[in-house]
């Protein structure tokens, strides 16, 4: 199939997608303040904690440019694939979708596209108009860490998606893959950075998140744009651990969707 | 031309929890949980030629639904071997999914919030359906299935009939040459029901298409199937055409009359089962063989206005023929 065949149909699934968000403008209004919020509460506790002086090195300033860095990347790389999945599975939802010519995961990619063009363009103009009325929260201009730093945003985003993607297929086998994933996003508000920058919590822990997948999810990618990772070893280790659990990550997203879809019971109809 | 469908031997088993009730129960199966093989299809055979439309007859859960999914590639199977339109349905992929379709009348594809021209357009992407012919082809099936009135409303808001036209619509744009029907006239009212029908007849006129359908409406089966695949408890019990199974399964023909003035209950129960007296109408029931027979006598001894003769309704015909092939319930532990 030609490069033209899948961009039709990526712009066409994308094209849908946003089609059906704007029947439901308040609920992605809702969402909007909810991924505000979160950072924006853990800003205030650490800059209420902070006070004048620096709690691990981060002063008022630069908790201000973590969480607003967390507010962007989080809104950029989350993936709701798992509860799609799921759905999907549970009340039959896959069978039409396997019938057809198209992997069901190119639906999830492009919803995923849509979505963050949708979602994430909305937190960047929010977070503009911070940065411009608030100078503590701007991101230190140097084109050169940008553009590294949405490439980590791209590996993290790639990442979440195949840890959603798998953790829904588990539906395959139990009813409750989703609580896996409430599970797994239980920790990550720990161990990727959500409520505090890694930094900061106790060292053992901090170097578990570092060892598994999660500080490679969200944390990572926000100290590269806040400036908080530099130098060419604390770069080539950062990449090369989202490298690596992207790559162990996709080859389990193939390896349970191999499994899962020879036990399908194709429930439903 | 070899056959479009054939399947040898093809099976599926599921195996499932059992639980009993209570919380007793309940925290047993944690500990040791328990296991039985639910066999759904058995080792069933057989071979669909290029065009034929079949109906597959079964009641609730014998195991018609789980022999298309398994034809259609979503289901793979304990035993058997099956090829599809010269593929291996589960291995076949896209090339494969192109020459299928698969309509499920409980679970559709159309995009609830949209209107159903957003998922044509949509399907046409998925399927690479050239630009030029997108639209002869919608315009073809929107007039076949008069759907001009509908493709601009949400599809949350067309009644059940509409969707399942739609659905008609989006599952054909690609023209497959094989479609797997599950309950395409599921819940239809009779002017729907009928739509549907003549649609697919005039579908299969024009391409060429092999169809197999489920459904539980009688009429579906007598409308549009040359021939009939009865499957319960997962095994085939019957493979021909209809008439032909209901030569096989009734022994008996109704006689349908109007009577004239006079005539008794007693007086007809002399020629066969009396089934029904309400006079002027009575139907009686005699042996297939003395149909003709009978019917002579009776105008020869009775003043009958009118006679004609005829089958048991199709649905009786069908009870009786699952009653003779009924098998004691057999899951494996």
């Amino acid at each position: 199939m030609s490069a033209a065949a899948w961009a039709r149909r990526y712009g066409a699934l994308m094209r849908n997608a946003w089609m059906v968000d704007l029947q439901y403008r308040a609920a992605i209004l809702l969402w909007v303040l909810w991924g505000l919020a979160e950072p924006a509460i853990a800003l205030g506790i650490w800059w209420t904690i902070a006070g004048p002086a620096e709690v691990g090195g981060y002063d008022q300033a630069a908790f201000a440019r973590y969480f607003f860095g967390v507010m962007l990347v989080n809104q950029l790389t989350i993936a709701w694939d798992s509860w799609y999945l799921d759905r999907w599975i549970r009340a039959g939802e896959l069978n039409f979708r396997l019938a057809r010519p198209l992997h069901p995961a190119h639906e999830a990619v492009a919803d995923n596209i849509a979505y963050k063009v949708r979602t994430g363009s909305l937190m960047l103009v929010v977070w503009l108009f911070v940065a411009l009325a608030w100078p503590a929260a701007r991101l230190p201009f140097d084109p050169a860490h940008w553009a590294l730093g949405a490439v980590a945003v791209l590996l993290a985003a790639a990442m979440r998606f195949c840890i959603s993607f798998t953790t829904g297929l588990l539906a395959f086998w139990t009813t409750r893959a989703t609580a896996i994933m409430e599970l797994h996003s239980g920790i990550s508000l720990f161990l990727a950075g959500r409520i505090a920058p890694l930094a900061l919590l106790p060292p053992p822990v901090g170097a578990l998140a570092g060892i598994l997948w999660f500080r490679s999810t969200l944390a990572f990618p926000v100290d590269l744009l806040t400036g908080s990772v530099s130098g060419t070893g604390p770069l080539l280790r950062g990449f090369a651990g989202q490298i690596v659990w992207l790559a162990l990550w996709i080859l389990a997203c193939r390896l349970v969707w191999r499994r899962g879809i020879v036990r399908y019971g194709a429930v439903g109809g | 031309m070899p056959a479009a469908i054939v399947a040898e031997q093809l099976s599926k088993t599921f195996r499932v929890k059992v639980r009993g009730a209570g919380l007793r129960a309940a925290l047993g199966a944690l500990v040791h949980p328990r296991y039985r093989d639910v066999h759904a299809v058995r080792e069933a055979s057989f071979a669909i030629e290029p065009g034929e439309i079949v109906g597959f007859l079964g009641p609730n859960g014998a195991g018609k639904t789980t022999i298309l999914k398994m034809l259609s590639g979503l289901l793979y199977p304990s035993g058997g071997r099956v090829r599809v339109a010269g593929f291996e349905p589960w291995t076949g992929g896209a090339a494969f999914k192109r020459r299928i379709t698969l309509v499920l009348g409980n679970r559709q594809q159309l995009i609830w919030d949209l209107p159903p021209e957003e998922t044509f357009r949509l399907n046409r992407a998925i399927y690479d359906v050239p630009e030029p012919e997108y639209p002869e082809r919608l315009a073809e099936l929107v007039g076949l299935l008069d759907l001009a009135p509908l493709l601009d409303k949400p599809v949350r808001q067309l009644s059940l009939g509409e969707r399942m036209k739609c659905e008609l619509c989006a599952a054909l744009l690609h023209r497959p040459s094989i479609l797997f029907l599950d309950e395409p006239t599921l819940g239809l009212d009779v002017s729907a029901q009928d739509a549907i029908r003549r649609f697919i007849l005039e579908y299969r006129e024009r391409y060429g298409a092999t169809i197999l359908l489920t459904s539980h409406y009688m009429q579906d089966m007598t409308t549009l199937a040359s021939r009939v695949l009865m499957i319960n408890r997962g095994r085939l019990l019957y493979d021909g055409a209809l008439d032909a199974l209901v030569a096989r399964t009734v022994r008996t023909r109704r006689l349908e009359l109007v009577l004239g003035p006079g005539v008794s209950a007693e007086s007809l129960a002399a020629f066969g089962t009396l089934r029904s007296y309400r006079p002027p109408h009575a139907i009686l029931e005699v042996p297939r063989e003395e149909a003709a027979a009978s019917s002579a006598r009776l105008l020869a001894s009775l003043p009958v206005a009118d006679l004609s003769i005829a089958d048991p309704p199709i649905d009786e015909v069908i009870r009786h023929a699952f009653a003779e092939g009924a098998e004691p319930e057999e899951d494996g532990g």
